[in-house]
């Protein structure tokens, strides 16, 4: 025995009593059901394959404006021939024109069309317009006439030669077509078998409510079985950014080592950003080619005499960290200027030179900026890892310890330490890590202890272990990019993609 | 970075035995060399700009022999004495103060070593010139001239002479004003009324330093003498310069001599390339590295990298630092040479003992509630630039520009100011994302930056919070209610929210939301003008909130 559902028992009725091919609209006199439950019906009837449900496009066609204003006029060719067999047959276009009243610039159209018609012709030299009758009414002339009293044809269902001149008309876009779709159903024979053996009705429930609920009606009826197989409408959660996933990844794993988050302005004295880590004032970095300066404003202050004195001699001569110094003399209004700070260094160690009881283990996952042209590879802001370890007795092997333990919680497990220069650390060595999906080595960070002339300006006893080194390169790993641009391109299609917990 | 090509071939040459691209794939990066392409016959590799004296193959190469024990300790060159004679003229104290200057003999030159030289002779001009302001190098024939020499300035019209690559005469105007080298470098001699010139006894042009040299000293593979000049601005980058320069032609084989540079009341032997002395702490380099190295250890390590070494108390050890090396400054620049003597891949990574507990900053946590809180609602998070202009800051939001954080060098139009709001940036977001389904709902939690006397820098850096959302019904009600129920969830209690009038929001649909006497933020019916501007077709409703003046 079938199961169905009153309305869906109703409806497979009327298929049946209506016999061949039948609308949703008679279906609706015959059932007296409403056109969405029927609608509902048809689903579950046609997913138990009772009823077939046939689809067919037609076409329909409808005057334009300026179809419906020929429709009552005749199209111009027909006015100005109509003129010219009243003048004899034989007329200047000028003439022949003004005796029809025809607008000027349907004129052109006009002769256009009689030329094409083969109604009329034109002697070059005199502009005389000839023609020996009235021509018959075209089946063009005759389907705007029909449409223009109401008829509502289908092209699928006309002959070639209407057919052939509606086409005609849409091209001089004296009509418009447009497509529906018609659905006809049928009953199939199991459907009929169905019928002929009975069918069990259920009072189902689609919707529980909470009256059903309460007063535990829901108990007295049946509630109906959903297609669960069938597709829903496709939403979006809110989510957080796949890069910001990687930030927060990047900062747990500090917070789980251990070390505490600092958070610096991102514009900054060339002094915090340069000076004060060494970097002298002719430094190729500090060219206008990589650093971005500002107009506005231009310049800002410096910290207490003793430290910007110290940071003076300390590049003029090694002040008193046992170090020759770069040997030039140091400009107080170079580390006044402002600049978008282009590491977090810049932040770190003024971080240090206000706390120096050790241990202090440190980091940031920030914003630093670099003058560089939005390209595949390169953004002018991007964010930088950065991590510091200050105590007594801490060495380069713990440094490259201190690392290797952080980018392992990013799977990169293989990584291995090569020698490198920055003005600020010594020693210094840049990390290389293993990328399998590559096959290849890549350079991850930076990484050194802070060099005597970068400590003791700021009074710092201890050695400070640094690393530093951008997030977007492990981003684009993480999240199988090649292009940084996509980083920042905010796609929402892309966004909605990703999935979170990379 | 600068960048040497190594032929496989010619680098055995110099290290003076066969070599492999393999091995010298492997072992290069261990002296600090980052591996550009590693070819069957050329290993291409980059330097890091304070080891400059890699700029050729003798310098390379005798890295290479130290670190793999091949030729260890301090490499001796031997100065001749000589008889060449140059005289610095007081004329050019001015524009260029400082010449040293050295001669080479006994060259058998290639025309692969002319073309090394005048790469060697870029680095330089970049690495330790500052393209040519500091210092700059001529390298000339010494044959074809004869001492002494004279480095003096002139009237830019009153010598004449032909130019390297032209085939004729020039005044030193001329050449400012027509040679390409001239173009390029004539900012570093056109404010000074006369221009430097050197010239041979007879009044032969050598160069007109720091633009170029003449025609009649070009040096090709059939020259035997060289005659090499530095001058410049700063003494210590011409002496550096001329130490790499002449301790690199040794390498090649060449004998260097002696030059009398004579200044006005006083007298200098050029080149000196006499070794500097300087003490390391054997227990210092341990205490870095984390090793327990003995003094006689230390020593070879040294030695590998070409240092000469040698225990000279209990307390230091005596090390000799050969001319080239310009950028040992300091004891702890010997500790990484110990290191890499020792070699890092044999450092064993350890971790430091100290105990400490992880704490977040405020402000990142503040962000994250806020972050959670926004996605509760269904919105998706935005990340921009801070970098922004003025069109789109402004104008489309249909704001006069305000003052804001300018930059001086701009990189391109699109990016030449620092955004003080977030909403034109998500308004940006939304007009790029046209084509994808709606409804739309961002949100970012970021950065601004406002100009503001009181601190240092004159620029303060905010928190803020800001919220777009866009679709057919999209009304004010809907952000309202998102904006006041983010307050709620933010901890705030005593908020108000009243009438406003700004131009990017529909009048009559805009208010503010201020906390105490403060206005912290927005909330409102985006402007159809404004989406307009941007190309949008969904009403989009927006707020944006200080998260500064929350705790």
């Amino acid at each position: 025995m079938v199961e169905l559902s009153n309305s869906e028992l109703k409806t497979l009725e009327a298929v049946q009593k209506l016999g061949n091919r039948t609308s949703v609209e008679k279906i609706s006199e015959a059932s007296q059901l409403a056109h969405s439950a029927i609608m509902r019906s048809l689903l579950k009837l046609s997913e138990e394959n009772f009823i077939q449900i046939h689809e067919e496009t037609q076409t329909h066609v409808k005057l334009t404006e300026e179809g419906a204003s020929y429709s009552v006029n005749g199209l111009p060719e027909r006015v100005l021939i109509k003129s010219l067999i009243q003048l004899g047959g034989k007329a200047e276009i000028r003439k022949a024109a003004q005796h029809a009243k025809l607008e000027p610039k349907l004129t052109p159209i006009a002769l256009g069309w009689l030329r094409k018609k083969r109604w009329a012709t034109i002697e070059g030299k005199t502009k005389l317009l000839k023609a020996s009758r009235q021509p018959p009414t075209g089946t063009d002339e005759e389907i705007l006439k029909d449409l223009a009293e109401g008829a509502s044809p289908v092209i699928e269902q006309l002959n070639d030669d209407k057919r052939k001149a509606i086409m005609a008309l849409r091209n001089r876009k004296l009509l418009e077509t447009r497509e529906t779709t018609s659905r006809t159903v049928e009953i199939t024979p199991k459907g009929k078998e169905a019928l002929e053996k009975g069918v069990e009705i259920i009072d189902g429930i689609s919707q529980l409510t909470p009256e059903l609920i309460v007063s535990r009606r829901w108990r007295e009826k049946k509630i109906r079985k959903f297609n669960v197989t069938a597709p829903g409408p496709l939403i979006f959660p809110g989510k957080i950014h796949p890069l910001r996933q990687i930030i927060e990844r990047a900062r747990r794993i500090f917070l789980n080592l251990g070390f505490t988050e600092i958070r610096g302005p991102l514009v900054e004295t060339a002094f915090w950003n340069f000076d004060a880590l060494f970097q002298p004032q002719d430094h190729p970095a500090r060219e206008m080619m990589d650093t971005f300066y500002l107009s506005n404003p231009k310049a800002g202050k410096l910290p207490t005499k003793d430290i910007v004195k110290s940071v003076a001699e300390t590049h003029e001569n090694g002040w008193t960290t046992g170090s020759k110094g770069w040997g030039y003399k140091w400009s107080m209004e170079e580390a006044k200027r402002l600049v978008l700070r282009t590491h977090t260094t810049a932040e770190t160690i003024k971080y240090l030179s206000k706390h120096k009881e050790p241990p202090i283990k440190v980091f940031s996952v920030d914003r630093v900026y670099r003058n560089e042209q939005l390209t595949s590879i390169h953004t002018a802001e991007f964010y930088q890892i950065e991590g510091i370890v200050v105590d007594k007795g801490v060495t380069l092997r713990d440094l490259m310890g201190t690392l290797q333990t952080f980018y392992s919680r990013f799977r990169l497990k293989k990584v291995k330490f090569w020698p490198c220069y920055f003005p600020y650390t010594e020693p210094s060595a840049q990390a290389m890590v293993f990328v399998p999906e590559l096959n290849h080595w890549m350079e991850l960070c930076g990484m050194g202890m802070f060099r005597p002339e970068v400590l003791a300006p700021m009074g710092i006893e201890y050695p400070v272990l640094a690393w530093g080194g951008g997030l977007e390169r492990i981003a684009m790993l993480e999240l199988g990019l090649n292009d940084i641009r996509l980083l920042y391109g905010n796609r929402l299609d892309w966004i909605r993609r990703t999935p979170l917990c990379q | 970075m600068p960048v040497i090509n190594l032929d496989r071939q010619r680098f055995s040459k110099y290290v003076g035995k066969e070599v492999t691209s393999d091995e010298m794939a492997d072992w290069l990066p261990w002296l600090g060399f980052d591996l550009e392409e590693v070819g069957e016959d050329k290993v291409k590799v980059e330097f890091n700009p304070n080891r400059i004296d890699f700029s050729s193959y003798a310098g390379v190469a005798r890295a290479f022999k130290g670190l793999r024990g091949w030729e260890t300790g301090l490499p001796e060159y031997d100065v001749k004495t000589g008889e060449t004679l140059l005289n610095v003229e007081s004329a050019v104290s001015e524009v260029r103060p400082f010449m040293l200057a050295a001669v080479v003999r006994g060259l058998k030159l290639e025309e692969d070593d002319v073309i090394d030289l005048m790469e060697m002779q870029e680095d330089l001009h970049w690495g330790i010139g500052r393209d040519r302001k500091k210092a700059s190098i001529g390298v000339h024939n010494l044959d074809v001239v004869e001492p002494p020499f004279t480095f003096t300035a002139v009237e830019p019209e009153s010598v004449k002479f032909v130019p390297l690559d032209k085939a004729e005469k020039m005044s030193l105007k001329e050449i400012l004003e027509k040679h390409e080298k001239g173009k390029g470098y004539r900012h570093l001699v056109d404010w000074s009324p006369k221009y430097p010139l050197l010239e041979d006894k007879h009044g032969n042009v050598l160069s007109m330093p720091p633009i170029i040299n003449g025609e009649l000293t070009r040096v090709t593979e059939k020259t035997k003498a060289l005659f090499l000049d530095v001058t410049g601005t700063d003494y210590n980058a011409v002496k550096n310069s001329l130490n790499v320069l002449s301790t690199a032609f040794a390498g090649m084989g060449g004998t260097i001599e002696r030059v009398l540079v004579k200044y006005p009341g006083s007298m200098v032997e050029s080149p000196n390339l006499d070794p500097q002395m300087m003490h390391l702490r054997t227990t210092f380099a341990n205490k870095l590295l984390g090793l327990s190295l003995t003094d006689p250890q230390v020593i070879e390590f040294l030695e590998k990298c070409r240092l000469g070494a040698k225990s000279a108390s209990r307390s230091h050890i005596d090390v000799l630092v050969p001319p080239y090396r310009i950028d040992i400054l300091h004891e702890i620049d010997l500790v990484e040479e110990v290191a890499i003597g020792y070699g890092y891949y044999n450092l064993k990574p350890t971790l430091p003992s100290s105990v400490t507990i992880g704490k977040q900053h405020p402000a990142q946590m503040k962000a994250n509630i806020a972050r959670q809180i926004m996605i509760g609602f269904g919105f998706t998070e935005a990340m921009n630039f801070t970098l922004t202009n003025e069109a789109w800051h402004y104008t489309k939001m249909r704001r006069k520009p305000a003052a804001s954080v300018k930059l001086a060098n701009p990189v391109s139009t699109e990016y030449t100011i620092m955004r003080h709001d977030l909403l034109p940036s998500l308004m940006k977001n939304l007009a790029d994302n046209k084509h994808e389904s709606f409804p739309q709902k961002l949100f970012e939690v970021s950065d601004v930056v406002w100009i503001n006397n009181q601190l240092d820098t004159g620029c303060q850096r905010r928190l803020h919070v800001a919220a777009v959302s866009s679709h057919p019904t999209s009304n004010f009600t809907e952000m309202k209610s998102v904006t006041e129920a983010l307050l709620a969830n933010l901890s705030l209690k005593l908020w108000k929210i009243g009438v406003a009038k700004h131009p990017s929001f529909i009048n009559g649909r805009a208010a503010n939301i201020r906390l105490r006497s403060e206005t912290i933020g927005m909330v409102g019916e985006i402007h159809p003008e404004v989406l307009n501007n941007f190309a949008l077709e969904n009403p989009t409703t927006a707020f944006e909130i200080d998260l500064e003046e929350i705790a």
